[in-house]
């Protein structure tokens, strides 16, 4: 398969335009370090961005960066980093869960959409990125949004595209929104409860004016061959109840004790501080406990979004009726679930479950041959699965970008329970 | 009138009573306006220069009502234009005169309050502030809140994305709505996101979001809701110069410290909020500062000092610190009235709503007071200082001949200028009809040809409010037209691997 390392916004414009001509649909890589996510997909030559890897301003009094998609994500994080900012949606890595070496590159990160622990309080990469260059499918370089933070002009491309993995266009060139690292964390674990208990501690903490920006739950079974900052804190192998309060020193260490007294009918709380919290937290991010390279690293992985406080009753029983392992973020809302392997992922009774619960669940991990047989995004209505692909087509009408990644082509698309 | 709108469709005025008897089988009793004196307070938006009695209003109740208008109206080619509470400052709800205007102020019930999702499930019609009343005696609250919060409508507020004072810190509409319902021109009912974080797929909420009620009807909200701040104090700095203010601002962003709101106002701002409200505004200065921070005592208080300091370091002349609610409610009264103020000082004001980076800020100010001279037409200005949103008031009396075609020409080069100082044409307003023509300073062709594709994704008619937004309409499937660059090796010099 031919790979094509473009150099600039022209180049991708003319490679897209070849593609249309030669009906030769394209995969669209950064660092490909999610190429195994999503349908395996029907194109015949690779788009490598990673040499678009510039940063092409950085205004820390603006709270903006501007750089080209390939840049590497662990690069930017580097560089907003020295002056003490950060991308506030706290961007995945999925190296660990999903057994490939880098972090990615920013456009990457876009396109996967895939926030971590904060998004609770500080949102998604959608509410972080204020603009972008694009290539669409037509092979024509479009603009979307702007510079700024507030910014009602047109329509708000940025969202179509983050979380839309290189379906509808190429980002060349994004700006995102940087904010101010908070000066200290802490962090509150609760120990030995079950799912249900935690998610009840966890909606009391996000319906309290502490302002909590982390609520993880990672049960007993989740934790027996854990290894890491997990490991170490769930010796001897208790369930894990984590709450994180962030900001400057005085307010995070008052709202953690004021939190800990707020929920003293859950339990005693620890506190763990700065660096012992922040390393707890990367492993709830990155999902550590079903790492590709772990105990669990051949289960098929779900990542199932679902009201909060219906996460416990949920994880607990798709974990019971899979006999998989579950851990929970987002206060209940984001529940990852590691299965036993299964032809079909068990993706039938999964999505009936997370929909009957008012969420819905992508395969984010498994083999090709399941990927390939079964719908790894949650499958719409019909209604909104035929507006969607009116909207892919608005984009790319011939299906040159990433062609079947998101959805099956053809398939029928029947409702989600 | 200085717009353009689509020229009305005769053979539909020709059909007029035909089609209000069709609308009254489908929404019975009162829900159909038709006679002039009954329409006439739908004739304009809170963009009051700009009138149009539109063909029939239409008042639906219920979803299925709005379903069946829409289903009419796709069928037999009538555009729509929705409308919430009318408070649009761009137009957005600016009637034809061959088109129904669908008025969703009948769908005021709040549907469900879910404390434990922290989400609240609402008809469009429900005014902002009525929802955070809602949650009030939980401590809970809707972070939005634009100026008009006690009017507009939390559809209304989705329409047009709306901002507001505190957006610095909590975000725009966008960054606190879950899902919606959703009616197509076609009829078809959509249910999009939920209770969730996030929905499956390509993110609809977010592109329905500050459409401009150009892609659906929407009339069910789920917009999430936070807990209020335990504590919120606010300081009142004065400036002597106004590029000192711009400075502070930066500063207090460059430390870390992001405030619940941040707003600044030059003289004739202050002084017309100040004859208006008595707040206590110092007048001898050039530039006022109101910077609140929220949240717990202890933080709050710490960074009160941190900002005080930087301000002093910055040149401060005044600084005063809000003890109270009752003294931080009194700073923000003069801001929060500072429209009505200017209203008394001139027969009519248009209000502008750029944004650019903060950093332009002097540029933009003096770039602003050489316009007013060009003008001729005084200005005040208050701005959304932390997100670098101007609100600049330029002051102008609509019986003098051709004084408010100065003042729209004055207005357009402000916001001319945004964009060239890298910012944008609207931060929280929309584009309505107000800046539609000045779409092309900030988009290419190609940029608009792409929006405008994804009109045709939800209204391939495109009979859903037409001649808003978009400078040029197109046909769809002009649009959807691909040219197609042959040559196998278009690129052959490119590296292969």
């Amino acid at each position: 398969m031919d790979t094509l390392k473009v150099r600039d916004a022209r180049d991708v414009e003319q490679v897209v335009r070849a593609a249309i001509a030669n009906q030769q649909p394209l995969e669209i890589i950064g660092h490909g370090s999610k190429r195994m996510v999503g349908r395996p997909m029907a194109t015949n030559a690779l788009l490598d961005l990673s040499a678009l890897n510039a940063v092409k301003s950085y205004e820390p009094n603006e709270l903006i960066i501007t750089v080209e998609a390939g840049a590497p994500l662990a690069d930017v994080k580097l560089l907003i980093d020295s002056k003490n900012q950060q991308f506030a949606f706290e961007p995945m890595d999925t190296a660990l869960l999903l057994g490939t070496p880098a972090a990615g590159t920013i456009g990457g990160m876009i396109g996967a959409g895939l926030a971590g622990p904060r998004r609770i309080q500080a949102g998604g990469v959608r509410d972080h990125l204020l603009g972008a260059q694009a290539v669409s499918g037509f092979g024509d370089s479009f603009k979307a949004g702007g510079r700024v933070v507030k910014n009602v002009t047109g329509y708000d491309l940025c969202k179509l595209l983050a979380g839309s993995w290189g379906t509808l266009a190429v980002m060349t060139e994004v700006t995102l929104k940087v904010m101010p690292r908070p000066e200290s964390e802490r962090t509150l674990v609760l120990r030995r409860l079950d799912d249900v208990a935690a998610n009840k501690a966890m909606t009391a903490a996000l319906g309290s004016p502490f302002d909590v920006s982390g609520a993880a739950h990672v049960p007993k079974s989740a934790l027996r061959d854990a290894t890491g900052a997990l490991g170490d804190l769930g010796s001897p192998k208790n369930a894990l109840t984590l709450l994180r309060l962030e900001g400057i020193t005085a307010s995070a260490a008052d709202r953690a004790a004021s939190l800990a007294r707020a929920l003293s009918r859950f339990g005693t709380a620890e506190i763990l501080e700065d660096e012992g919290s922040a390393a707890a937290w990367r492993c709830v991010r990155d999902v550590e406990s079903f790492a590709a390279k772990g105990p669990l690293g051949a289960w098929p992985v779900w990542r199932i979004v679902c009201p909060p406080a219906a996460g416990g009753a949920l994880g607990e029983r798709l974990a019971r009726e899979t006999g998989g392992d579950v851990l929970y973020d987002w206060g209940g809302g984001l529940i990852w679930a590691a299965m036993p392997p299964r032809p079909d992922a068990q993706a039938q009774l999964v999505r009936q479950r997370a929909a009957a619960a008012g969420g819905h669940a992508m395969l984010l991990r498994a083999p090709d041959e399941v990927r390939s047989r079964i719908d790894v995004f949650h499958p719409a209505s019909d209604g909104v699965a035929a507006l969607s692909e009116r909207l892919r087509q608005s984009f790319d009408p011939k299906g040159i970008l990433n062609r079947g990644r998101m959805t099956r082509p053809g398939a029928s698309s029947g409702s989600a329970a | 009138m200085t717009i353009m709108m689509p020229a009305p469709d005769q053979a539909v005025l020709a059909r007029r009573s035909a089609i209000i008897e069709a609308l009254r089988a489908i929404v019975p009793g009162e829900g159909v306006i038709d006679t002039p004196a009954e329409m006439l307070p739908y004739e304009s938006d809170g963009l009051m220069a700009y009138r149009q009695p539109p063909m029939v209003v239409v008042l639906p109740d219920t979803t299925e009502q709005v379903s069946h208008v829409l289903k009419y109206c796709f069928e037999q080619g009538i555009k729509v234009v929705p409308r919430g509470s009318g408070t649009s400052l761009s137009g957005g709800a600016l009637p034809l005169a061959d088109a129904v205007l669908l008025g969703l102020g009948k769908f005021k019930r709040i549907r469900e309050i879910d404390f434990d999702n922290r989400a609240v499930v609402t008809e469009p019609g429900v005014t902002n502030l009525a929802i955070s009343q809602a949650v009030a005696h939980a401590g809970f609250y809707y972070a939005p809140d634009p100026s008009s919060q006690i009017a507009c409508s939390i559809g209304g507020n989705v329409a047009e994305n709306s901002g507001g004072v505190h957006c610095l810190k909590y975000g725009m509409t966008t960054n606190n709505v879950l899902g919606c319902e959703i009616v197509l021109m076609t009829g078809e009912v959509l249910r999009i996101g939920g209770k969730t974080a996030e929905s499956a797929g390509y993110d609809l909420m977010g592109i329905i979001t500050g459409s401009e009620g150009l892609l659906g009807v929407i009339t069910e909200i789920t917009v999430r809701i936070l807990q209020k701040p335990e504590t919120a104090r606010a300081l009142m700095v004065g400036f002597a110069q106004v590029e000192a203010a711009g400075e502070c601002v930066a500063q207090i962003i460059g430390a870390g410290i992001i405030p619940g709101g941040m707003e600044m106002m030059d003289k004739p701002a202050i002084h017309a909020a100040e004859a208006f409200v008595h707040a206590g505004y110092p007048l001898d200065i050039e530039a006022l500062l109101i910077i609140e921070l929220d949240g717990p005592a202890v933080e709050v208080d710490e960074l009160i000092k941190r900002v005080e300091a930087l301000a002093q370091g910055c040149g401060s002349t005044t600084c005063q610190i809000s003890n109270s609610e009752v003294e931080r409610n009194l700073f923000w009264a003069g801001r929060k009235a500072a429209f009505p103020a200017v209203g008394r000082i001139s027969p009519d004001y248009l209000c502008m709503d750029g944004t650019i980076p903060r950093g332009a800020l002097p540029k933009a100010l003096a770039r602003i007071r050489d316009l007013s001279q060009k003008y001729g037409l005084r200005v005040a200005n208050v701005f959304h200082a932390g997100d670098g949103n101007l609100h600049p008031l330029i002051l102008y009396d609509a019986n003098q001949p051709g004084e408010m075609e100065r003042a729209e020409a004055f207005g357009a080069d402000i916001l001319r200028a945004c964009v060239e100082f890298g910012g944008v044409l609207t931060g929280e307003h929309g584009v309505g009809i107000e800046k539609r023509d000045l779409m092309g300073e900030m988009f290419s062709e190609i940029d608009l040809n792409q929006q405008q594709r994804i009109k045709c994704a939800f209204d391939a008619q495109g009979l859903l409010n037409p001649g808003k937004v978009f400078p040029t309409l197109h046909r769809c499937a002009e649009l959807g037209r691909m040219h197609v660059h042959g040559g196998k090796l278009a690129f052959p010099d490119l590296p292969r691997f």
